[in-house]
């Protein structure tokens, strides 16, 4: 039995040499970059939120699951727990961004640089409004403390799963219990922060401008990445001959998952945009007006491949069903909503950024002019994301090879091994 | 035409599963089964192929957004074109959540009144069971005694005792 997942030099090399493609990419980005260094911090906001937020959603499924008597996941269940390990590294690097409110090294949000902002012109006095909210001590002490929340209930959650392996049947699943008790509470703690945290660190980019149904979109976005992540990560341990427990039954289960969600984040992102353009308000209107004028290849190729693809191919029973059909949604998908990101990041930082260099001149008129980076993402920025996604494949699999693979122990691992759907 | 079935009743859906399957290793052509719910894994072991019902589902989702869109656009831009808060006659985001709700609302009672007639049932419409038990706590496979006028029904009545059937009845429908 093929229990003990071994983290191999192979695989090592392949995590340091994306780490490389990345590390690359940010030097030549940084030195080729204009005076903000916006283009740089812009790609290390985005990514960072993006990685960071699937680890959360990891262990929000994961609670979610345990709370509501689940037992398909058992299996691969400690795939989710490599996951949800990543959020220390991403405390850390949210807290490179916090530190730079502090030290002013970027300019990623209009609000923290208030000496620029001019009372007299209303689009400033909005921003020096939000500024009880929207300033580096909710930023940092938000951050540290939520994140620092998640991360605390996930060693918890880990350490009595892992726990449960190591002892002899106990006919009171008392650390089962434990564990419904932490999952119980990081549903509801985890439901409010992450909007908190959603709203300053991408919302605010654009921080004249807000949005009801932000963070639920983000948010949606965030589990459809990682429940994408889930399925590639499952399929390649199976590949190497680990999780045989796992078949086309839980396979076809995780196509589901993903057809759903993709839909969820269709509606969210719909109903977001549909308020808007019904209701015709100029400040809320032009998150929009911006994409749509000088983004329209991301605006539309949002919803071709976030909703029309995994619609169209996973409706089928096979297509879930077999890996081929769901590792090429996934892959896919998962690029999906690093672009749906983008979308939501780079044109607030732009334009703040040209805000910031040209403080004196107006708001531009019309679409802005082509940039790579920000109106397609350019080979630095792809580069950037090869480097994080690395350093996360990294974190994810040296978690894994700290447990078995196989849950021995848990209560629903019975359920989950003779699953059928 | 009427038809004479020898069926039996098992009080267990394990029993029956493997009931089925023996049938299936001695080549004994079933008729059809009947459970009083869904019987997991029993498709597989009576060999039937996946269910059309669903491409029939798609195709009444398909016609219900075809109805709600193109009827929606003849509406608001030939026949009754009406500005709404300065919106253009053509307003597709306007069009969508009807265009959703008509999508469903086609799929889910076209493909219910296409379950319906597959079937056989209906309102008004009386079926004749084996057996009424059959809808409560027995599970049921069913053979047409027309396809073993040569072997005789003596070795199907040995199968019902070999796998463990609690009744054994004939019945002409």
């Amino acid at each position: 039995m093929n229990r003990e997942f071994v983290f191999t030099g192979r695989e090592r090399t392949f995590c340091f040499v994306l780490m490389g493609i990345g590390v690359l990419s940010m030097v030549l980005c940084f030195f080729g970059d204009d005076e903000l260094q916006t283009r740089f911090w812009s790609n290390f906001l985005h990514n960072s939120v993006f990685f960071t937020g699937i680890a959360f959603m990891a262990l929000f499924l994961y609670s979610a699951f345990i709370t509501g008597w689940s037992g398909w996941h058992i299996v691969f269940k400690r795939v989710w727990e490599g996951i949800y390990l990543f959020l220390p590294v991403g405390l850390i690097l949210m807290l490179i961004i916090a530190a730079g409110l502090w030290l002013d090294f970027h300019h990623l949000y209009e609000w923290n640089d208030t000496s620029a902002l001019n009372p007299d012109k209303l689009h400033d006095q909005i921003i020096l409004g939000k500024t009880g909210f929207l300033n580096k001590f909710w930023f940092t002490g938000g951050t540290i403390l939520f994140v620092g929340i998640w991360y605390f209930i996930a060693t918890r959650l880990r350490g009595l799963s892992v726990a449960e392996d190591n002892e002899e049947r106990d006919p009171n699943f008392s650390k089962h219990r434990k564990m419904r008790i932490w999952a119980a509470a990081i549903l509801p703690i985890g439901g409010f922060t992450s909007a908190f945290l959603i709203w300053q660190w991408v919302m605010s980019v654009d921080s004249a401008w807000y949005s009801t149904m932000f963070a639920w979109y983000a948010a949606a976005s965030w589990l459809v990445s990682m429940l994408c992540l889930t399925a590639i990560f499952t399929a390649y341990l199976k590949g190497r001959g680990y999780l045989e427990q796992v078949s086309h039954e839980h396979l076809h289960d995780m196509g589901k998952y993903i057809f759903a969600f993709s839909i969820f984040w269709t509606y969210l992102w719909f109903s977001q945009f549909m308020l808007i353009w019904y209701a015709n308000v100029g400040e809320e209107t032009i998150y929009f007006r911006e994409r749509m004028d000088s983004y329209p290849i991301l605006f539309w190729a949002n919803l071709a491949v976030n909703f029309a693809l995994p619609f169209l191919v996973l409706m089928r029973n096979s297509t879930k069903r077999k890996y081929g059909s769901l590792l090429f949604i996934a892959s896919v998908v998962f690029i999906g909503h690093w672009m749906d990101f983008f979308l939501m990041i780079k044109p607030g930082v732009r334009k703040t950024a040209e805000h910031l260099t040209h403080a004196a001149g107006d708001a531009h008129h019309g679409a802005a002019s082509f940039m790579s980076g920000f109106t397609i993402p350019g080979f630095i920025d792809i580069g950037t994301m090869l480097g994080f996604l690395g350093l996360f494949i990294f974190v994810v699999f040296s978690n894994m090879s700290r447990a078995s693979l196989y849950p021995a122990n848990d209560p629903y691992l019975a359920e989950s091994i003779h699953h059928h759907v | 035409m009427s038809k004479e079935v020898l069926y039996g009743l098992y009080n267990d859906e394990e029993d029956l599963l493997h009931a089925v399957h023996a049938a299936h290793d001695a080549h004994l052509d079933i008729m059809d089964v009947y459970t009083p719910f869904p019987v997991h894994g029993l498709d597989d072991a009576m060999g039937l192929d996946e269910s059309r019902l669903h491409i029939g589902g798609f195709i009444f989702g398909a016609l219900g957004l075809l109805t709600a869109f193109l009827g929606m656009t003849w509406i608001f831009t030939a026949d009754w074109p009406v500005i709404y808060g300065g919106k253009p006659y053509w307003s597709v985001p306007a069009f969508i959540p009807i265009t959703f709700e008509l999508t469903v609302l086609f799929a889910g009672i076209g493909m219910t009144v296409t379950f319906y007639i597959i079937c056989g049932m209906g309102p008004g419409v009386i079926n004749k069971t084996l057996d009424d038990r059959i809808t409560d706590d027995k599970f049921c496979i069913a053979f047409d005694t027309h396809d073993f006028e040569e072997t005789g029904l003596d070795k199907i009545k040995e199968f019902f005792s070999s796998t463990g059937a609690s009744e054994v009845n004939i019945k002409t429908l």
